[in-house]
């Protein structure tokens, strides 16, 4: 079955973000899809190539990588939410003129478009957010 | 029919009280995250609602007892649940 996801909290927040990651990890494991991963609202933080969480806690950032790489997931960050919390690609860094960009390698930036084409190409989405 | 994972604390929001109000025949409950604090209220001895699901790891990081009237699953459960039912209607606010 194909699944997607929606993220709408930032990592250590509270215990959502993990719950997604958490959550793709055992459908992948269980043999179904995952079609994309988007990021939305405080979610775009979990995009932030500059969280750096003490050693004795858990890395989402490194964990999103890690199954971006193994499975070729589609990670993508709202464009809009992403450039009000100062989550920036290097295009859209030089583009407003920023003095740094820090979307992390695995992501990338698109518009909410990519949530609506998720849902209509997905059997399932699952929200996690609060 | 539909999943609704609830995921906040009934002592802090109005998101299981929500959610019961719009469940419907033939829909299922899963407790996740602060959720699970719901097994320490009304849902211990009968829940309002059936069936009620829990995921196990998260009610053991809190220390909560699973009563025998709801499922505990694992995260393999947790992804069946979301594949058998269907929309997954997720509340926390």
């Amino acid at each position: 079955m194909k699944f997607s996801l929606a993220v709408y909290s930032a990592p250590h927040s509270s215990q959502a973000a993990a719950s997604a990651l958490r959550f793709a990890r055992a459908l992948l494991r269980e043999g179904h899809q995952l079609y994309r991963v988007f990021f939305y609202c405080d979610g775009v933080h979990n995009g932030s190539s500059l969280s750096a969480p003490p050693q004795d806690e858990t890395d989402l950032l490194a964990g999103w990588q890690a199954l971006q790489q193994q499975h070729q997931l589609d990670l993508v960050v709202c464009i809009a939410a992403a450039q009000r919390r100062g989550v920036l690609s290097d295009s859209e860094a030089s583009r407003l003129e920023k003095p740094a960009a820090n979307l992390a390698a695995g992501f990338e930036l698109a518009g909410l478009g990519q949530l609506a084409d998720a849902v209509a190409q997905s059997d399932r989405l699952v929200t996690f957010g609060g | 029919m539909s999943l609704h994972i609830v995921s906040k604390s009934p002592f802090s929001s109005t998101a299981l009280s929500d959610c019961l109000d719009a469940f419907a025949e033939g829909d299922a409950l899963l407790l996740i995250e602060d959720g699970v604090y719901a097994l320490s209220g009304r849902m211990s001895e009968r829940p309002a609602v059936q069936p009620v699901y829990c995921l196990a790891a998260d009610a053991a990081a809190r220390g909560l007892q699973i009563p025998d009237s709801v499922t505990a699953v694992d995260d393999a459960g947790w992804v069946a649940l979301c594949a058998e039912h269907n929309p997954v209607v997720s509340w926390f606010k």
